[in-house]
């Protein structure tokens, strides 16, 4: 197969550089989509004040020498679909 | 670092939630655009918003997790939510699917783009050229296409999508443009 020419691969590239931008302006997000994004935010800081409570409520038992450190590099895939 | 990963970053050691959501609208503006677009190029209008506003609520809920060092690992996963989002509806309403863009939709925002940031001859040139690859190329390979040169998903991402090894999506893909090519300068 022939390589994807130079000239080809500028054009694209220009083209969806102005095209993304272009739709960027004319397509702003809106307050509802703003709206939809701060109620997960909430929600999920939520989730996680009541994970810390239990975590403190139950701290002596859960941070004993059998339980191996937390692996904060384990980056947990997106919600799988169907989820 | 790159400065969208800075952000996410921020966010995730932010531990209140008014600093969670002045990071994470920041976030959310730098990325919305890109991810209507994408979404809204591949469903039908009628189911486009939900599936975008799923797309939002699992990045909101995916931010404190993301464990990426870079802008385009960052990019990669939210395409990734919004490829995940879209499967579910799909599986929900298998007739949904948009078939294409317009040309006329794309000179639409070719338009907007000159009056935004005015072109040179040269750079006009180049439009038009990647306009035609894009619009005239056959109905299977504009997917392909537009998924890699326009969303710029790579090889990797479009085979997991659509279910294909690494080496066939870079041939498809080779393919496709080889054939549009030959149609536009054989038809101009």
């Amino acid at each position: 197969m022939a390589e994807i020419s130079q000239k080809e691969q500028l054009a694209l590239h220009e083209f969806s550089v102005r095209y993304r931008a272009a739709y960027a302006a004319s397509h702003p997000l809106n307050d509802l989509h703003l709206e939809t994004f701060q109620d997960a935010v909430r929600s999920d800081w939520e989730k996680e004040q009541q994970a810390n409570r239990g975590l403190e409520i139950s701290g002596p038992e859960i941070s004993g020498p059998e339980i191996g450190p937390s692996s904060p590099e384990k980056e947990p895939e997106p919600e799988e679909p169907g989820a | 670092m790159d400065d969208l990963v800075k952000l996410v970053r921020t966010y995730r050691f932010s531990s209140g939630l008014d600093d969670r959501g002045r990071v994470g609208e920041q976030i959310i503006r730098a990325v919305a655009s890109d991810l209507h677009l994408f979404v809204f190029t591949k469903v039908a209008p009628s189911g486009a918003d939900d599936v975008f506003q799923e797309t939002l609520k699992g990045i909101a809920t995916g931010l404190r997790t993301f464990r990426g060092g870079t802008d385009g690992e960052f990019w990669a996963w939210c395409y990734r939510v919004a490829r995940h989002k879209l499967a579910d509806h799909f599986r929900k309403q298998a007739g949904d699917r948009l078939i294409t863009t317009t040309p006329d939709d794309l000179q639409e925002m070719m338009d907007l783009s000159a009056q935004l940031n005015p072109v040179t001859p040269s750079v006009k040139h180049d439009l038009d050229y990647g306009m035609h690859l894009l619009t005239q190329s056959k109905p299977e390979c504009k997917e392909f296409l537009w998924n890699h040169f326009v969303f710029g998903l790579d090889y990797a991402e479009i085979a997991e999508d659509k279910g294909m090894t690494y080496d066939n999506v870079r041939m498809k893909i080779g393919r496709c443009l080889e054939e549009v090519k030959t149609l536009v300068s054989r038809y101009g």
